[in-house]
């Protein structure tokens, strides 16, 4: 039986396999040691002739980490290939703090461009144990390391590097951009000094990175230095500086003290707007709260298709708040808007919409967008003008489902007395919501007229419809309703009986309430319970005579619930109707009974409820103690 | 059903207590008629004590919106008891309505938004 060291020898020999699959093989199993000639082996493996297989290898020594590790990858830093020395580069990045030792003790590498990789490298792994070695190395005889290392103490991000930077900044010309640059990233405010000195050079490159970095470190107080450059004929210099207000602004919360001429780089900040730089998004909405003439008004809304839903919101208060202006330009852009910002546009002038607008709106009716025709509808449904009760119904025939369902709703809104049997077509619909939509229509307008067609549907064919029926006149829950729901405590179905009964408790104006006494004798339990409610509900303590003989029906929630029914009533003198239910052979109606007599406040209740206390049903005794203290502190 | 006036930050607030229906509707828009009057353009109804709501109830509040939106004021309602909700959801009246969950959130959408 070999030794591990022979297996790894001869994995090492398959790693120069003809065959992809015994290289692969070899790779895989050469991960699964630890030893360094497996390292080694692996790190063989990402001069494989196959990506795959150098990808594999990769994966494995980041998985493996450690110093060998680390320092064999280095060497591949100066491979001639740009894509394996990238891969090692890569891989070092994700060995992390283990490979932070090797990699410093190699800079001083006589190769500068392993020098310069071993720079990068540190700045992406942002050890803190790298910023003296490469402070020193911003004095490196190549310059490509000197900014690289400029960069990489920017990528760090740590103020121990400011005073080395600053020495750079006088005195290595050619890292000068890069060590500005790191300054911004760093953000330490006592390097402003510095960056303010920096703005006088002639240097163009230099002056972008001083304005970034004074940007970038987000002090107010370096607003008056950067006001000048608004006014430069350079429009990049100009375009640099506001973008430093700009991150100013942001890291302040948008608070800003100064005057802008925005008005100058209005293209500027509308572009950002155009192309996503959130940023810029953000500013820019941000000053519109009193930056907004007929110009910015405008191109505000040349720009809403290009940002997300929440500055759509943000969008639209802006141009609320903008009032007639906005309006009237939108009018002016809608026909040609995209879907998107016709949306919004319209979402905007539902605010305002009167009996005007909504007229120059009916083109939208019928706009080959379906989104565009339902938001048309909702408008102009808000709009509360009767004319448009035309194109409504129009757009109530629509192809598309979501716009029938919001037309309905619209004519419902614009109560559309005239248009009743139009609504009630609308219960026919083959979808949900346009059905519902409809219903709710027939509600809002509710009418003697649709109370009479809703009356009518009670004894349709169309047990469906029933229900419906009686759903809607008690909601409609007009006076007129009474009659027809006291007629439907006869219907044949219970279920249509409940819900008039229900409809019945909340209108509770009911004047005959025989058919609801009747209806505690159903056979429908759901019904007699339902009845109960409605009784105690319209009569109150009234109909407790009425409902008292439930605490006995056959059924126990029946009995459950007259119990419960009495017990919200709150009143001790219906106490000795409850009293006797605590001796019930069911634990559920001692519970209902204990918690009844406490609402009722029922303080004789007291010794009989101490004798349940130790119930073996922890429910129960629970329930029992929680009356008790209840009544005790009534006494 | 009860009615009482209050004022904030220059919002007008009805709270109204028992059934929105045909007379109390007639009321309340009488009520607010007389706000539109002295000039009290923002108007907010606390409807918190409201259990019961008809479809002359929500005609009643349909109206006030239109008036509202002629004057160019603005209406705001909260505090919707569960059944009163419910009868916005199936009237879809959600959708026309300003309506907030509580009188505080609906008083503070008044503010004007903090300019920088």
């Amino acid at each position: 039986m070999g030794t591990v060291i022979d297996r790894i020898g001869e994995l090492l020999s398959l790693l120069q396999s003809p065959d992809f699959y015994e290289r692969e093989e070899a790779v895989r199993e050469l991960g699964t040691y630890n030893e360094d000639e497996a390292v080694a082996g692996l790190v063989m493996a990402m001069e494989d002739p196959d990506l795959g297989i150098r990808e594999l290898a990769a994966n494995l020594l980041t998985q493996m980490q450690g110093d060998i590790a680390s320092r064999l990858l280095i060497r591949f830093l100066g491979h001639g290939d740009i894509g394996t020395r990238n891969l090692a580069a890569e891989i070092l990045v994700k060995i992390g703090s283990d490979a932070v030792g090797p990699l410093i003790e190699d800079l001083d590498n006589d190769d500068y461009d392993i020098r310069k990789f071993i720079v990068d490298v540190l700045g992406l792994i942002k050890d803190p144990r790298a910023i003296e070695p490469l402070c020193e190395k911003l004095w490196d005889e190549n310059e490509n390391v000197a900014c690289s290392a400029a960069e990489a103490l920017g990528e760090i991000g740590s103020n121990k590097a400011v005073k080395a930077l600053i020495v750079a900044i006088e005195r290595v010309e050619d890292a000068r951009v890069q060590a500005v640059e790191a300054l911004g990233k760093i953000g330490d405010p006592s390097t402003l000094e510095t960056l303010y000195g920096m703005l006088d050079t002639d240097d163009p490159m230099t002056l972008y990175a001083a304005l970034e970095a004074i940007g970038q470190i987000g002090q107010k107080v370096s607003v008056p230095k950067l006001l000048p450059f608004l006014d430069s004929k350079d429009d990049c210099i100009g375009e640099t500086a506001l973008m430093a207000i700009v991150n100013i602004s942001l890291a302040n919360d948008g608070a800003l003290d100064h005057d802008l001429p925005l008005d100058k780089y209005s293209d500027f900040l509308f572009n950002g707007i155009r192309n996503r730089n959130r940023k810029l998004t953000e500013f820019t909405l941000g000053r519109l709260n009193h930056w907004n003439g007929s110009d910015v008004i405008g191109s505000l809304l040349d720009v809403v298709d290009s940002v997300d839903e929440e500055n759509h919101k943000r969008i639209s208060e802006i141009l609320e708040q903008a009032g007639a202006l906005a309006t009237k330009l939108i009018l002016q852009k809608l026909p040609a808007a995209s879907t998107a910002a016709k949306l919004i546009f319209l979402e905007t002038l539902q605010q305002s919409v009167d009996e005007e607008m909504a007229r120059k709106l009916l083109p939208f009716a019928v706009d080959q967008e379906p989104e565009v025709r339902q938001k048309t509808a909702q408008v102009l449904g808000v709009s509360g003008w009767s004319g448009a009760v035309g194109a409504l119904k129009e757009l109530a025939a629509d192809a598309v489902g979501h716009v029938r369902a919001t037309a309905y709703a619209s004519l419902g809104w614009l109560v559309a007395e005239n248009e009743i049997g139009f609504l009630f077509k609308g219960l026919d619909d083959k979808y949900s919501d346009v059905r519902d939509a409809a219903l709710g229509a027939l509600i809002v307008v509710g009418s003697p007229r649709v109370v009479e067609m809703f009356s009518a549907d009670l004894n349709c064919d169309n047990i469906e419809r029933q229900r419906l029926a009686v759903s809607a006149l008690g909601k409609i829950g007009d006076p007129e309703v009474v009659e027809p729901l006291l007629n439907a405590i006869n219907h044949p179905d219970a279920s249509v009986r409940k819900l008039a009964i229900i409809a019945l408790g909340r209108i509770q104006q009911v004047e005959n309430v025989q058919p609801l006494i009747l209806s505690l004798s159903d056979e429908s339990t759901a019904v007699r319970k339902a009845a109960a409610s409605a009784l105690i509900a319209i009569r109150g303590e009234q109909a407790v005579a009425d409902i008292r003989f439930l605490l006995d029906d056959e059924d126990v929630w029946v009995r459950y619930h007259a119990i419960n029914t009495i017990g919200e009533l709150g009143s001790e003198r219906y106490a000795e109707y409850i009293l006797p239910y605590l001796d019930d052979e069911q634990d559920v109606i001692k519970i209902a009974a204990t918690k009844a007599l406490a609402q009722m406040g029922s303080t004789e209740a007291i010794p009989r409820l101490n004798q349940l206390r130790q119930d073996k049903n922890k429910d129960l005794a629970e329930a029992v103690v929680m009356a008790v203290s209840d009544l005790e502190e009534i006494q | 059903m009860e009615m009482s006036m209050r004022e904030r930050d220059g919002v007008a607030i009805v709270d109204l207590n028992g059934r929105l229906d045909l007379s109390s509707g007639t009321a309340l828009k009488e009520r607010v008629k007389s706000l539109f009057e002295q000039e009290k353009m923002s108007i907010h109804l606390n409807l918190s004590q409201v259990e019961f709501i008809n479809s002359s109830g929500l005609g009643s509040l349909v109206s006030i919106m239109k008036e509202t939106r002629l004057r160019k004021g603005r209406l705001t309602l909260s505090d919707l008891a569960s059944y009163v909700q419910e009868i916005f959801d199936i009237t879809q009246l959600t959708n026309i309505f300003e309506i907030f969950p509580t009188e505080k959130e609906a008083l503070s959408s008044y503010q004007p938004v903090a300019t920088n």
